[in-house]
């Protein structure tokens, strides 16, 4: 699955975010241009891709989001727009003219809500997401990002209830940068978080909501009667990382949002999705052979051999990585002269 | 029927007084066309295309269903936005449709791609105004050498199946500006060689009745052969590498390497894998 970068432009800021930052850093053409979406619609056409997400920064900042939407409509993709719905009154009305006749399979939206009360943001947004939710909301899935122990999700069950979105929420943990400063949930708070949302089981079942776990959760810290309530309600769940990779507008290629700046490429470098899984799996390799996973245990486990678990997303083992190797090293320097083994 | 095809203006006056010969009718959007071909057809001609040479850009004209069966070939300015374009790209994947832009802007190049990985055929109007060589060199490539099947983009198509090493080629035949098949007529029915001198009321013959064959008419003979010049005034095109599918268009040359001579250079190259594509595929 690819995800497409229209612009690396946002017009929020939410304190978890782990993409601005990079994205402005490394990206060298803010807007993804028409001749850069031929290139790719044609490559992953020529793969036999059938679904596309667009992403940002805010994709619907691109003036030409709409365009491209029905470009890639045109050329047989389903597309799914990742947004935050703070649409201008413009872009909203362009929405409305173009796309809203638009079959619910072939286009749909995940829109990124924040808490109102944890992460309050001004009236302005607040109505422009309102008036976004109004429009498409049978279209959209509301997404979470979970970047405190304390989360709340009722907002989010009021939302599907009063604008008729889709009866799922996509939730997705928030991921260290590596090197970066961003917030995120620390390994040691995984249990907290899977039990702080297992609290809403309740609510998921009364309001026929079905969870959508992104990439990250590590499926030891969850119980098997957890386990089990997702298996009934066919919760997808991504305890493996990848195989997803973006594209920025600038052709650049990387494995995710927190991984922007490791072993970052250009699409034009490959010739086909199979080179470009190889170079993700000699990626994957390369970090999981010094560390497997972000807890101990993650080595000889079980669900990690079998591919069911990947010990956590990529970008918190090469985190683990980096703080532990920068206390490690010191160590070894310091052993080397005691055996004698520097000059 | 005569051999020679005319482009004559959309005129009942004038259509009613010609028949016998292959017509191209020129009109300025596509609600004449269907009346105009009838027009064509009923005079007794055979019609060769509707031209609808208009100021407006693509997204700004109207095709409607019986427009489907008209060989259309479609000269607007710029293509527009493609949102405008969207709802209507099933009838002008139907259509038997060639659209025409201008290439003195990168937006135009990337147009056509567009509506070609769209399954709708276009045409780079090279040398009327000034040319980005640059977008055209890629949209070039992406015409012949792209990865996945699109419609033909023109005048590239053509070129890369006539492309011949040991001969010369006028491809000016897909802007209808061969004077060897096309002549153009103006409302009185005064004939040019080009569409271009007919704008300058450059005329060989006030009727068609003073013209025969091409072959046996001075004026086209001349034309035909006048890329000989080149050589007698031993022309710096004459030396260069695209010269037998230039033959001397853009003189005089730009003083840069990156300029036609780049192009038609890299042209042939990418005809030469072209080629070696479809033979390995065949």
């Amino acid at each position: 699955m690819a995800n497409i970068l229209l612009t690396t432009s946002c017009n929020r800021s939410c304190p978890y975010c782990f993409a601005k930052r990079e994205m402005a850093a490394v990206t060298t053409e803010p807007l993804l241009s028409w001749d850069n979406l031929i290139y790719i619609a044609d490559f992953l056409k020529a793969e036999g891709q059938r679904n596309i997400s667009l992403l940002g920064g805010e994709p619907t900042l691109h003036p030409e989001c709409v365009d491209f939407i029905l470009y890639l409509l045109e050329r047989g993709f389903d597309v799914t727009v990742f947004t935050n719905g703070a649409l201008s009154p413009a872009r909203l009305k362009e929405f409305k003219e173009h796309l809203v006749e638009v079959a619910f399979e072939r286009l749909s939206f995940v829109c990124n809500l924040n808490d109102p009360e944890q992460t309050p943001a001004p009236e302005q947004e607040k109505e422009r997401i309102h008036l976004f939710l109004s429009l498409l909301g049978p279209w959209t899935i509301p997404g979470f990002n979970i970047y405190r122990l304390d989360f709340k999700l009722e907002f989010l069950f009021d939302a599907i209830n009063r604008y008729g979105m889709k009866r799922h929420i996509r939730l997705g943990l928030t991921h260290p940068v590596p090197g970066g400063q961003s917030v995120f949930i620390p390994v040691d708070q995984m249990r907290a978080i899977i039990e702080r949302l297992f609290s809403y089981r309740e609510w998921f079942d009364s309001f026929r909501v079905t969870p959508g776990l992104d990439c990250g959760f590590p499926i030891c810290r969850f119980t098997d009667e957890e386990l089990g309530w997702m298996f009934r309600l066919r919760v997808p769940s991504h305890f493996s990382c990848g195989p997803a990779f973006d594209i920025a507008p600038d052709l650049g290629l990387y494995h995710c949002f927190p991984l922007s700046n490791y072993q970052r490429k250009s699409l034009l470098e490959f010739d086909s999705l199979r080179q470009i899984d190889e170079h993700f799996a000699r990626l994957r390799d390369q970090l999981k052979c010094e560390l497997p996973g972000i807890y101990a245990e993650c080595d000889g486990c079980r669900a990690q051999e079998e591919g069911v678990c990947s010990g956590g997303g990529l970008c918190q083992v090469l985190v683990r990585f980096w703080q532990e190797a920068r206390i490690r090293l010191p160590e070894i320097e310091d052993e080397l002269p005691k055996n004698n083994l520097s000059e | 029927m005569n051999s020679l095809k005319i482009i004559c203006p959309n005129n009942k006056r004038l259509l009613k007084g010609l028949s016998g010969y292959r017509l191209a009718v020129r009109v300025k959007d596509p609600a004449q066309a269907v009346e105009a071909a009838a027009l064509v057809r009923d005079s007794g001609n055979d019609l060769v295309r509707v031209i609808v040479d208009s100021e407006k850009p693509f997204d700004q004209l109207t095709f409607l269903e019986d427009q489907k069966p008209l060989p259309l070939a479609v000269i607007t300015p710029s293509m527009g936005r493609f949102r405008h374009l969207a709802k209507g790209l099933n009838l002008l994947r139907e259509m038997n449709l060639c659209l025409y832009l201008p290439c003195g802007s990168p937006e135009n190049s990337t147009a056509l791609k567009i509506l070609s990985s769209l399954g709708v055929k276009g045409c780079a109007l090279i040398g009327r105004g000034p040319t980005d060589w640059e977008a055209l060199t890629d949209l070039m490539t992406y015409a012949l050498l792209e990865r996945v099947p699109h419609a033909a983009i023109e005048p590239f198509a053509f070129i890369a199946a006539h492309y011949d090493p040991l001969s010369t080629l006028n491809w000016k035949e897909v802007y209808f500006d061969d004077p060897a098949q096309f002549l153009h007529m103006d409302s009185k029915g005064r004939i040019a060689l080009t569409a271009a001198e007919l704008g300058q009321r450059r005329f060989i013959a006030r009727s068609i009745d003073e013209i025969g064959g091409a072959a046996d008419v001075p004026a086209i003979r001349e034309r035909l052969q006048e890329w000989r010049g080149y050589f007698v005034k031993n022309h710096p095109c004459a030396s260069c590498n695209g010269w037998k599918v230039c033959l001397g268009t853009f003189s005089p040359p730009p003083p840069k390497e990156n300029g036609c001579a780049g192009f038609f250079r890299e042209m042939i190259e990418v005809i030469r894998q072209y080629r070696a594509q479809k033979a390995g595929g065949e």
